[in-house]
């Protein structure tokens, strides 16, 4: 167990295009966070309010949902290499089973999540604090269960990479096929469907993890829409992730390698 | 001799529909070096596939010092399967950090094994940077991290120049000599006649032949025969079963005899019908020729 996550860190660290991804990640995070201070709702400038404990974990999180494609696509990219340097083969000869790959992979999203939610963690006090008049450690905390709504969807988005990852195994069209799903296809289905029935769809119910600021001002304008709050997100994302891992199981189990 | 691998019925259907293997059944004893020869698409890479879990077999069976595959068998095999598998941003030093953790072996083997492939100079340098042989020689050092009792190579000269060749080549021997189990798929004749003990011929997924390389190229021994009376020596071989070929060759024949019918028999039939020889000779194939005539006989449809 140990030695598999030694392992997946030895071939992490010194790979340039995971600290280059993750650079991205943090700049746009940065820029969206510092930008959205000159945000005019309503002919007013949303100023440095945006920053005040403890609204600013909601946005936060909000604002990071989007860069999960970046994770995913990252994931992909770890996954597809695999493939590509033939290492999967190699390591499954020299020792591993099919089980051990999967449940690497699954220490690396885990991996990713938590640097990724302490990156939020970190901008969330950094912005905050200076822009709140009074701190207390209450008021810090307050709404930073929004941090695990993110963390659980964060795991979710590269999960669903991770099984594309393994499905298509070629990193171009794995990442096309992962951004068509995601962006294309399932909100299609969503426009098709009763909200009813779509609120549980896989990218719903993600989403539903990290809800847009504001929402109940929108829905009051324009109907109410349906979609799980992120308490009852969360244990239908856990449920989406352990499918998405035993399928990706099942179908190394199945393929040669 | 207890048996290292043992292969029952192994078949393999691409999903293509290619038949890479039909049931092929063979083993490979403790300390032999073991030939796995046959023409390119034979289904000797497909066979090592399977028995190192990267291929699924679609029926059949196999398994390591008489038992199923787990983690403790795999680790004591040592494989090269195709090409070299690494991290090309690693460098050779890491890659084997990485192996060396699958494998559960101390990293304190690296640097030997380094030394034993000469890349010890190298070990700082990242895999995508490495020549072809070089690339080889580190899959080879990977191979043996661990001091493993098998150890499984498939093309292993490859890509080397004719130094790198021998170098293998002596590296293998010396791996054998200190008792060690190795398989060896190739095409290179050659090579498996210098190294080898053992052999088996794969065609088209199917075993051709499977034995002793001796007991092999002792097979079907050509004799060479000169007499003055060719013409009935010719009329009395030809009525002989267990003469498979005559072949008139200036005033000589040659003839190929079956198995379990040797020159001296031969001479004892033809003095017995009053034909004297001159001269008589035994000729070994050589493996290429042994070979080609097993891939041959395979070729034509059964008599």
């Amino acid at each position: 167990m140990t030695s598999l996550i030694l392992i997946e860190f030895r071939k992490l660290l010194p790979y340039r295009t995971f600290w280059v991804i993750l650079f991205i990640y943090l700049t746009l995070l940065l820029l969206f966070v510092y930008g959205s201070s000159n945000i005019t709702i309503n002919g007013q400038q949303a100023g440095s309010d945006i920053y005040q404990f403890p609204g600013i974990w909601q946005k936060l999180t909000y604002i990071a949902s989007y860069f999960n494609l970046l994770l995913g696509i990252l994931l992909i990219i770890l996954i597809t290499d695999e493939y590509t340097f033939r290492t999967f083969r190699q390591q499954v000869i020299d020792g591993l089973f099919r089980s051990d790959l999967v449940l690497a992979k699954l220490f690396v999203v885990v991996f990713i999540g938590l640097v990724a939610t302490s990156v939020l963690a970190i901008l969330g006090l950094g912005f905050g604090i200076p822009n709140t008049s009074q701190v207390s450690v209450s008021l810090l905390l307050s709404g930073s269960m929004h941090l695990v709504y993110y963390f659980v969807q964060a795991l979710g988005y590269m999960s669903i990479a991770v099984l594309f990852g393994f499905l298509i195994r070629k990193n171009g069209l794995a990442i096309i096929c992962f951004l068509l799903y995601t962006k294309v296809i399932e909100p299609l289905i969503h426009w098709r469907l009763p909200d009813d029935t779509d609120k549980f769809f896989p990218m719903k119910v993600l989403s539903s993890l990290t809800p847009m600021p504001g929402q109940a001002v929108l829905d009051s304008i324009t109907g109410p829409t349906i979609s799980l709050s992120p308490q009852e997100a969360v244990l239908p994302a856990i449920a989406y992730i352990a499918v998405f891992y035993l399928l990706a199981y099942l179908l190394l189990k199945l393929r040669d390698l | 001799m207890a048996n290292v691998l043992e292969i029952q019925n192994l078949s393999k259907k691409y999903p293509g529909g290619t038949q890479a293997l039909d049931n092929l059944t063979l083993q490979v004893e403790t300390g032999s070096i073991y030939g796995l020869l046959g023409p390119n698409g034979s289904g000797k890479t497909t066979t090592l596939g399977i028995v190192l879990d990267v291929l699924q077999a679609s029926h059949g069976t196999f398994n390591w010092f008489g038992q199923p595959l787990t983690k403790e068998t795999k680790r004591r095999v040592g494989a090269i399967l195709e090409t070299p598998n690494f991290y090309p941003y690693l460098s050779a030093y890491q890659n084997l950090k990485v192996a060396a953790d699958v494998k559960n072996i101390n990293p304190k083997e690296i640097e030997p094994v380094l030394q034993t492939v000469g890349l010890l100079p190298r070990r700082h340098s990242a895999f995508k940077e490495f020549s072809l042989g070089m690339k080889q020689r580190l899959a080879l050092a990977s191979a043996l991290l661990g001091n493993p009792e098998v150890l499984v190579l498939d093309e292993p000269t490859n890509g080397l120049d004719p130094q790198g060749i021998a170098e293998v080549r002596e590296l293998i021997m010396q791996v054998a000599a200190q008792g060690k189990t190795i398989i060896i798929a190739s095409h290179l004749l050659d090579e498996v006649q210098k190294v080898c003990t053992h052999m088996a011929v794969l065609q088209a997924g199917k075993l051709k032949t499977a034995g002793s390389v001796d007991s092999i190229l002792a097979r079907h021994e050509q004799v060479i025969i000169a007499t003055e009376q060719i013409t009935e020596a010719m009329e009395y071989l030809s009525q002989l079963p267990q003469v498979q070929q005559i072949r008139p060759e200036k005033n000589q024949l040659i003839l190929t005899l079956a198995e379990g019918f040797n020159s001296a028999d031969l001479n004892r039939f033809l003095f017995s019908k009053g034909v004297v020889l001159s001269e008589l000779s035994v000729r070994k194939k050589s493996l290429e020729s042994q070979f080609l005539d097993i891939i041959k006989q395979s070729n034509q449809p059964p008599a």
